[in-house]
């Protein structure tokens, strides 16, 4: 459902994103992990359109990422990106105004389940509201992909349980969903196959149950195996 | 496209509404100056409101170039680029909005004075004195020029369509500055550098085409819309290398 091929991305001499050749299927939920700056937003931003590739391209449906695959893939961004005059009701009809695909009695519905209410402005919102918010408006829509860049970042423990069974909702055989983010316990009770990346290459994509059958080895474990050595 | 429009219209409203409470203001002002014959309460605010006409037009394209540039090079760039529509319809939403709002705001300003002129006049009773005196003002610079409604109209469409194509060759080169240049060393002068280039390349045009126009509402008439044609050329090279090489 999207692919991966060759895709780089330097800025300036420092390359973020480094011949990453990636196939993501649909009906699985991925994790995609790594430490910070190892490429997972920019990976992520350009499977959204939002960055051109240096080389290689990001496919979705066998077709280049273009204007077309943004109606099919929502995309939510790790940093809030909501114009300041907005109040959460005018988020909602933005949404609705750009996106066939954005069911608005969807949105009421999430917004009440993460406790926002319409009148909110979004400049007054914490940073775990404004992230229930994103998470709230990016999941209104029927989308095909979900990209949810550090969804969990800034949310309290009794929240993330909202917010994990809004994504396992979602998670059907005909949606693709990936996530980052760096708590990786978090992340093994939702995600069933998982992207490690390093220093902006793949270092592998794994079935999560597999590894565990074959190898005996969690999500944490294998991440601590990874990167244990990079980080330290 | 409408859905776009709107929203740029939205993000540049505040500025809008106090540039026209404002000139509610100051129009109050002159006509209780006016009506109850305290002369310099009329005269200051006279003068208010023609600089207001002037700042008012000119901030209203000086913040569409703010509002792109942080459409671009700020994180509220992902709400414009992740919809699905194309750096063309995108950036069309903008120079029409602002075009639209440029060409707008100068009708009314322009309105609003000759509605105001006409009051000074039958008020005071010496229409034919006041033209006489604002006709040997406009003189002293070229006596070519008459102080005539067509004239005046010629010249508003003119200086509007000029700040639009000022406007649009804004857009280009941080545009160019945000695609092309960023991160690059001298980014900002360049893209300075670029902005007075294209501006030139307009007036140079406009100067070679109604070198041999005799009439100025003809000549007028022409710069404005060879600055509406150089807006358009401006748009379609800012909006292609949106498409091409924009990353947000």
């Amino acid at each position: 459902m999207l692919e991966s091929k060759a895709v780089t991305k330097l800025f300036g001499a420092k390359t973020a994103v480094d011949h990453i050749s990636l196939k993501l299927e649909k009906g699985h939920v991925y994790a995609m992990l790594g430490p910070n700056g190892s490429g997972k937003t920019t990976w992520m931003k350009m499977a959204a359109g939002l960055i051109k590739p240096t080389s290689g391209e990001v496919r979705f449906l066998d077709v280049p990422v273009n204007i077309d695959s943004r109606r099919h893939v929502a995309y939510m961004s790790t940093e809030p990106y909501f114009y300041a005059w907005m109040t959460v009701k005018d988020v909602g009809k933005y949404y609705s105004d750009f996106f066939q695909d954005f069911s608005y009695s969807r949105y009421q519905d999430l917004l009440r389940r993460m406790e926002l209410t319409e009148d909110m402005k979004t400049r007054s919102l914490s940073s775990g509201m404004m992230a229930k918010l994103k998470i709230a408006v990016t999941m209104a829509r029927d989308a095909q992909v979900y990209m949810l860049d550090e969804p969990f970042n800034g949310i309290d423990l009794l929240a993330r349980d909202e917010i994990r069974a809004c994504i396992l909702e979602y998670a059907t055989e005909d949606k693709l969903l990936l996530l980052s983010s760096h708590l990786v316990e978090e992340m093994e009770a939702i995600a069933d196959r998982a992207v490690f990346i390093r220093q902006g290459q793949l270092v592998e994509c794994v079935d999560l149950e597999e590894m565990r059958g074959e190898k005996g080895v969690s999500m944490a474990d294998r991440y601590r195996e990874i990167y244990a050595h990079t980080e330290g | 496209m409408k859905h776009l429009m709107k929203y740029e219209f939205r993000k540049t409203l505040i500025a809008k509404l106090i540039i026209l409470g404002t000139t509610a203001v100051l129009e109050i002002l002159f006509l209780i100056g006016l009506y109850t014959k305290h002369d310099s309460l009329a005269g200051y605010s006279t003068i208010m409101l023609t600089m207001l006409a002037f700042g008012g037009v000119l901030f209203i394209g000086l913040q569409s170039v703010m509002t792109l540039h942080r459409d671009m090079n700020t994180k509220q760039s992902y709400m414009l680029f992740m919809t699905p529509n194309s750096s063309y319809k995108i950036l069309g939403a903008k120079v029409l909005e602002n075009g639209l709002s440029i060409l707008m705001a100068g009708t009314f300003f322009f309105a609003l004075g000759m509605l105001d002129i006409s009051l000074a006049l039958a008020k005071f009773g010496r229409l034919d004195e006041l033209r006489k005196f604002f006709q040997d003002l406009v003189s002293a610079f070229n006596e070519n020029i008459q102080l005539d409604a067509p004239s005046l109209a010629s010249l508003t469409f003119s200086l509007l369509a000029a700040w639009i194509a000022t406007v649009t060759a804004a857009f280009l080169a941080d545009v160019i500055s945000a695609a092309l240049l960023n991160g690059k060393r001298f980014n900002g002068v360049v893209t300075f550098l670029l902005f007075l280039v294209f501006n030139f390349c307009c007036a140079w045009v406009q100067n070679k085409a109604t070198a041999s126009i005799a009439s100025y509402q003809t000549t007028f008439l022409v710069q404005g819309a060879i600055a509406l044609a150089f807006s358009v050329l401006m748009y379609f090279v800012t909006a292609r290398i949106m498409e091409d090489k924009l990353s947000v």
